[in-house]
């Protein structure tokens, strides 16, 4: 078997590639090509071309392509998806245009909200109404559905949303909808609200089911060109996407519901991180993937990432469980600039076009970059593997006047903006950690993405974190990914104002289990799965209460003779993350899920067969790090050192596709499946 | 300023208070800070300046609040490592806490020995005592009503709990496990910006933290100055009207703003007395970030990246004469002052719109309401109380944007209630919740729509609420020739027999199957509307928001086959312009037009100052006499007859002639 990880970033592709072999042979290829935007297809054939040239596959022997996509999430951002038409209840035509009224900035007088991914005149409202309980207070009225479609047909309009209200108890109506257009009008695609996600909130699922159909198209579009790529050069692979949640799905189910890759593009990553996570035995992890344009933390506690359902894609929520990221905005293009006399970095970016000043590609402007590289971090002639050479006399006339400004030497000026982009980075770290009410100290950083290892260490010593952790490979962390997730679903069910019984608890959860059961089987690969998990959720609250708390149910906790050890798991998780609880007040339950996890055959970790021979230390540098210059740095080879040896820091660690600095005050470490492990001290 | 420290101290402050406030809202346990994030917590220096100051949770309103206030009433000398200070008192403080609500504790940081700077954290409390559930009613006329008040004393001596300060406070609250509860919350949030700021200068040293203090403040300050240096000299004012709890009660608000340089004075002399209704505030002596909201708004939405923190209020200065409405004198009522604030919002911005080139921004509906049903819960059969949703309407179109759709700049904070979570949780059936067509003020840039909300009760019986409604009889007024805006209106049971137009929602009680339809207020419009892009109103047509009679009346386009015809529309628009009066600075509608034809400013402003000379006890029924009177006349009163008929009622009242206090 043939497991390939494909990412698509801005600049590169990144490629990982295992097979599974007799015995132990795990070994882990991995490349990168640069990306081909606008057609990103192109850059997967020429990748997949430089694959197929390398191996020679078995008859019959099966290949499974995961790949993470961004295609939806970038027609989002730039609103290039397809003019769309909704149906909603009477009385709501203004869904998506009130949102929730809340906006972005509240102290800016000229603030405005996103616009609506419907027009207003495309927003038909139509006569039905469901109560709380799913019954239905008034019938709803298809002439008018049909009457609707039709208009939108004529407009031109090719896709469809439906969002009636309480759809999530009762999707009768939705279908009723559906199904009255299929009949009467034709040539329409539907995306129903009760179907992409049914959550209570208008608005949010209202939104989530808008944004699937407005993907689609593009959605359908690339796949369909992957596809028929695949179909000619490897007839037996199945092709699966990575989704939002970490997991992947089949490509027919993507193009059903492509909502679901809407925020695969780091989650990916931190798949890998778990996993990595489970091998180093080491369940409380911070990821931080930083690339050209922005950087990405999450959190992975007790072995699993943390899971968000307040997430955004461009400025739109997201309700679904999702794997929680929080962008943190800095990359290495994020440009410094004189703010009248204060240094500043960022938010502005040189991007990945025209890049750092020292691509040499155009860019004028002093990023991080050129900072790193005035600083001795970099070196110019092992940019990415040498791809990219980088010029020190652009850095240094970029730098040159934020130099003046601050009286200083270029490298001088050069570690300020690091400093000041190390600082950055702690106002959103800290409140993000505090959010879980979590101490720096108790975690370990993962540090991946191009600029990561350059600048996580910095950022690591700064707030006090005590260890950090690189992969081998850094850059193509993501792709990895791909190599060791599962067939992951999510399913909901809207419990609120209903009375709960421990018999509806398990009913409900029956049903959702059977949901997923099902989903897993329309995955295209139940002969492969090496097994399934099911996990279980509640979101409850105390009454009274504005928020929820999401609590994870053993299944002991359900077995019980009544909802009591449900309720204990509820306090129990709200003292943890609250800091107080009331056993005695009663509980809520607003929504049940569950997550189906279904396994497949993933690398088993193997100790590095170090070959050893290369010269450890290439060079002896100059760093300025922490407002001193350390002479004579040693540069090491991250090739030439063996496990289990340690390296001293200040110092600095390159190899192919990374450059590690290892700040003063840390000791790194090769470890036995040939990460490096930096820790505090000596 | 040292350019790198600076921006690296800027940041590791601000992380310090953002992560503070994030610990404060998870550990919290009521409602207000749970849902409308009603709280907040912040950094001062050991002179009791806010140097540091969250964004991202919690309240912006208060950002950079002099807590001198605290140090004098204790005294800096008596603060000793491991005290925390309580206080809930806005008399004691002189308006540093701005209604009993919100009560404040305070943390005085010490380093080697010395103080080093003060935590802030306040919450507000869901429920103090008083009268009603919450403590908070606008019709309340004193502050004995609203519930427990406490001046500032040490809830904690040298990490002692003074348990007897505590239980006092506790045995007069509803809910004094809750209360207790935030708390707690805003103590660890405290105590970890203690242990972050110890942290920092283990890392800095001392020396660097407190130059750091100064220079971040230095840094906001020169932001502010910046943008004040933009807005041209002189002397601009403004007048508005606060609408009361009875429907003929307005209370006048007079702003003067003077520019001078990088310096702004915001002067409120001329403001009415206070009123026996919880809309009094009190502004104090030091300027209070509450009161100057307009200003800041424009300051941050020029230089959204200048630091937050008291640097930004340094070049802008506050005064008004104590007694007045917004700057009361014990024991005025204060719990609802966010209405009257609102309104001087609305003011300053109206000076604004003179001083700045080109103007800023039409009024607003101004007004935040929040609706609250007391119904029996569908789940539990116990009475419950709900807030519904907060309301407030359509935005007042800005000098290059239209307004915002719903919601006014002034509270873009406000977050809706889903209508699925209301109808699960209440017996409250949402019949409409959406814009209201045709509503929008015309303009070169016009305004947001009204916004609808219409709720049928489908239980027994239900008790409504709504606090916050206001602008029900005057238009929120339009700028540059733009239009006035629309008022609001509560209609109960629309299209029934017994339909019939309530004004503002006091207690409204609701049978089985009774409809409330709430049509919020819209603001102004922005600038010609002859001069609006066809095009545009196009859109607004296209979108079913505007309808082609008013886009012909109010924009003079002239619709062709498809769609507008420009050049009809350009010979059209020229005889409009040719032929109408010339367009008024401030368009204020009919309602206030009336008013100011017999009220002309300089007599209005004459009857608040002369009212105010008289002792607290006489100002309400004099005000209330006089303006009676006059009013009835309906022709325009002069300062003569003002004169001649406060003499006549103080002596009426009184028994004097002269006034009784200023002697």
């Amino acid at each position: 078997m043939l497991r390939i990880g494909i990412d698509i970033g801005g600049t590169f592709t990144d490629f990982a590639v295992w097979r599974r072999g007799a015995g132990n042979d795990t070994a882990i290829k991995s490349f990168k090509v640069s990306s081909s935007p606008p057609n990103f297809a192109e850059a997967v054939r020429e990748g997949l071309e430089e694959l197929l040239a390398d191996v020679t596959l078995e008859p019959d022997e099966p290949v499974f392509v995961m790949h993470g996509t961004t295609v939806s999430t970038n027609s989002v951002i730039e609103r290039s998806g397809p003019r769309l038409a909704m149906l909603t209840t009477k009385g709501f035509k203004d869904l998506l245009e009130l949102q929730r009224l809340r906006l972005k900035v509240p102290t800016n007088l000229f603030s405005i909200r996103t616009s609506s991914l419907v027009p207003r005149e495309l927003v038909f409202e139509i006569d039905e109404r469901l109560l709380s309980d799913g019954s239905e207070r008034q019938l709803i009225d298809l002439d008018q559905v049909v009457a609707a479609a039709t208009a939108a047909k004529s407009d031109g309009i090719r896709s469809l949303a439906i969002c009636f209200l309480h759809g999530y108890r009762n999707p009768g109506h939705e279908q009723a909808a559906r199904d009255a257009i299929a009949e009467s009008v034709g040539g329409l695609d539907v995306s129903l609200s009760s179907e992409v996600w049914p959550q209570l909130g208008e608005y949010e699922r209202a939104i989530t089911c808008v944004l699937n159909a407005y993907v689609k198209d593009r959605m359908d579009t690339y796949l369909g060109e992957i596809e028929a790529y695949l179909r000619e050069r490897l007839p037996a692979s199945r092709l699966f996407i990575t989704k939002s949640n970490g997991g992947v799905m089949a490509a027919r189910e993507a193009r059903d519901f492509p909502v679901h890759t809407l925020l695969s593009g780091p989650a990916s990553g931190v798949t890998a991180a778990r996993f990595l996570g489970e091998m180093l035995d080491e369940p409380d992890l911070l990821t931080m993937d930083m690339g050209g344009t922005s950087t990405d933390l999450s959190l992975i506690r007790g072995g699993a990432p943390m899971v968000s359902t307040d997430s955004e894609v461009g400025e739109f929520p997201l309700m679904m469980p999702v794997t929680g990221i929080e962008a943190i905005g800095a990359g290495g293009g994020s440009i410094a600039w004189m703010d009248g006399t204060v240094l500043r970095v960022g938010p502005k970016s040189a991007g990945a076009r025209p890049g750092p000043a020292c691509y040499g590609q155009g860019g004028t402007a002093p990023t991080l970059t050129d900072a790193y590289l005035l600083c001795g971090y970099l070196n110019p002639d092992h940019f990415l593997g040498g791809r990219m050479p980088l010029r020190r006399d652009l850095a240094e006339a970029a730098m040159r006047p934020i130099a003046e400004a601050l009286a200083m030497d270029t490298t001088a000026a050069a570690e300020s903006c690091v400093a000041v982009a190390t600082s950055n980075m702690v106002v959103r770290l800290l409140p993000y950690l505090a959010r879980v009410g979590i101490d720096p100290p108790e975690l370990i950083l993962v540090l991946y993405g191009g600029a990561g290892a350059v600048h996580g260490p910095l950022l690591a010593s700064e707030v006090g974190i005590e260890r950090i952790v690189i992969p081998r490979t850094p850059s193509v962390f993501c792709a990895y990914g791909g190599l060791v997730c599962g067939l992951v679903h999510d399913t909901v069910r809207t419990v609120h104002g209903q009375a709960m019984s421990l018999d509806v608890l398990k009913r409900t959860f029956a049903e959702l289990e059977s949901e997923g059961r099902e989903w897993l089987a329309r995955q295209d690969c139940e002969s492969y799965l090496t097994g399934d998990e099911i996990e279980r959720s509640a979101e409850m609250r105390y009454r009274g209460q504005s928020f929820q708390t999401s609590v994870p149910l053993s299944p002991q906790a359900i077995a019980g003779k009544d909802l009591s050890a449900v309720e204990a798991d509820f306090h129990t998780e709200h003292e943890r993350l609250y800091s107080h609880a009331d056993p005695s007040a009663p509980v809520e339950y607003i929504e049940l899920r569950t997550r189906i996890l279904g396994a497949l055959d993933t690398p088993r970790p193997s100790k590095v067969d170090w070959t050893g021979g290369n010269d450890e230390v290439t060079e002896h540098k100059a760093l300025r790090l922490d407002g001193a210059t350390f002479d004579d740095c040693a540069v090491y080879q991250r090739d030439g050192l063996e496990p289990g040896r340690r390296v001293t820091g200040p110092a600095v660690i390159e190899q192919p596709d990374a450059t590690v600095l290892v700040p003063d005050g840390f000791v790194a470490k090769v470890a036995a499946y040939g990460d490096l492990i930096l820790t505090r001290g000596t | 300023m040292d350019p790198v420290r600076t921006s690296v101290m800027n940041n590791r402050f601000t992380a310090i208070v953002e992560e503070a406030s994030t610990i404060l809202y998870r550990t919290a346990h009521t409602t207000f800070v749970k849902m409308v994030q009603d709280y907040q917590c912040a950094l001062a220096t050991a002179d009791g300046d806010i140097f540091a100051f969250p964004s991202q949770s919690g309240v912006n309103v208060l950002i950079g609040l002099p807590l001198q206030a605290i140090l004098e009433q204790i005294g800096k000398e008596n603060l000793e490592p491991g005290d925390v200070i309580i206080t809930n008192d806005p008399f004691a403080t002189d308006g540093l806490v701005t209604h009993i609500m919100d009560v404040n504790l305070f943390l005085p940081i010490f380093r080697d020995g010395k103080l080093l700077a003060l935590a802030w954290a306040f919450v507000h409390a869901s429920d103090v005592g008083g009268a009603v559930p919450g403590s908070i009613s606008p019709s309340f006329t004193e502050v004995f009503q609203e519930g427990i008040r406490i001046r500032p004393v040490k809830l904690y001596r040298r990490g002692e709990l003074n348990t007897d300060v505590i239980n006092l406070f506790l045995d007069n609250c509803r809910i004094p496990d809750e209360v207790w509860g935030d708390f707690k919350a805003m103590l660890s949030a405290m105590n970890n910006m203690e242990r972050r700021l110890n942290q920092l200068c283990d890392r800095y040293g001392v020396a660097d933290i407190q130059t750091g203090m100064q220079e971040v403040m230095e840094y906001a300050d020169e932001k502010a100055r910046s943008v004040i240096a933009t807005i041209p000299d002189g002397t601009y004012s403004f007048s508005d009207y606060l609408e009361g709890i009875e429907e003929d009660q307005f209370t006048y608000i007079k702003t003067t703003m003077r520019i001078d340089g990088d310096q702004v004075e915001l002067d409120f002399t001329g403001t009415d007395p206070q009123i026996p209704a919880a809309y009094n505030f009190i502004i104090g002596d030091r300027t209070h970030p509450y009161v100057v909201l307009a200003i800041t708004f424009y300051i941050l939405s020029i230089e959204p990246d200048s630091p937050k923190n008291a640097g930004l209020l340094r070049p802008i200065h506050t005064k008004a004469p104590r007694g007045t409405v917004i700057n009361a004198d014990f024991p005025a009522a204060m719990g609802a002052r966010a209405v009257s604030s609102t309104r001087l919002f609305d003011t300053i911005i109206g000076c604004l719109n003179q001083a700045i080139p080109g103007g800023l921004i039409a009024a607003g509906a101004g007004m935040a309401g929040i609706v609250v049903v007391n119904a029996r819960d569908p789940l539990t059969g116990k009475d419950r109380v709900s807030v519904i949703n907060p309301i407030c309407g359509g935005g007042g179109a800005r000098s290059f944007i239209d307004g915002l759709e719903g919601v006014d700049a002034r509270f873009c904070s406000l977050k809706s209630v889903p209508t699925e979570a209301i109808e699960v949780e209440t017996v409250m059936l949402m019949r409409e919740y959406r814009l209201l067509p045709d509503t929008q003020a015309a303009g070169r840039w016009r305004s947001g729509s009204v916004l609808v909300m219409e709720l049928e009760n489908t239980g027994l019986s239900a008790t409504m609420t709504a606090r916050g409604l206001n602008r029900f009889h005057f238009r929120p007024w339009g700028v540059n020739g733009g239009a006035a805006g629309r008022v609001g209106e509560v209609i109960v049971n629309p299209g029934k027999p017994d339909e019939r137009s309530i004004g503002k929602i006091k207690i409204l009680k609701l049978k089985r199957g009774d409809v409330v339809r709430m049509i919020t207020p819209t603001g102004g419009g922005f600038g010609d509307p002859l001069e609006r892009d066809p095009d545009l109103v196009m859109k607004d047509v296209l979108t079913g928001l505007l309808s082609r009679d008013k886009a012909e009346q109010d924009y003079g386009v002239v619709f062709g086959k498809n769609g507008i015809d420009e050049q009809a529309t350009e010979v059209n628009r020229a005889e409009v312009s040719a032929s109408r009066a010339s367009l008024p600075d401030f368009a204020f509608g009919p309602e206030r037009e009336a008013c100011d034809h017999i009220w002309p400013d300089d007599v209005r402003t004459l009857l608040s100052t002369e009212v105010l000379r008289h002792e607290p006890g006489v100002r309400q029924p004099l005000m209330a006499a006089v303006q009676t009177r006059l009013s009835a006349k309906d022709e325009a009163v002069d300062r003569s007859t003002l004169e001649n008929t406060l003499a006549e009622e103080v002596e009426r009242l009184t028994g004097n002639s002269a006034p009784t206090t200023d002697t």
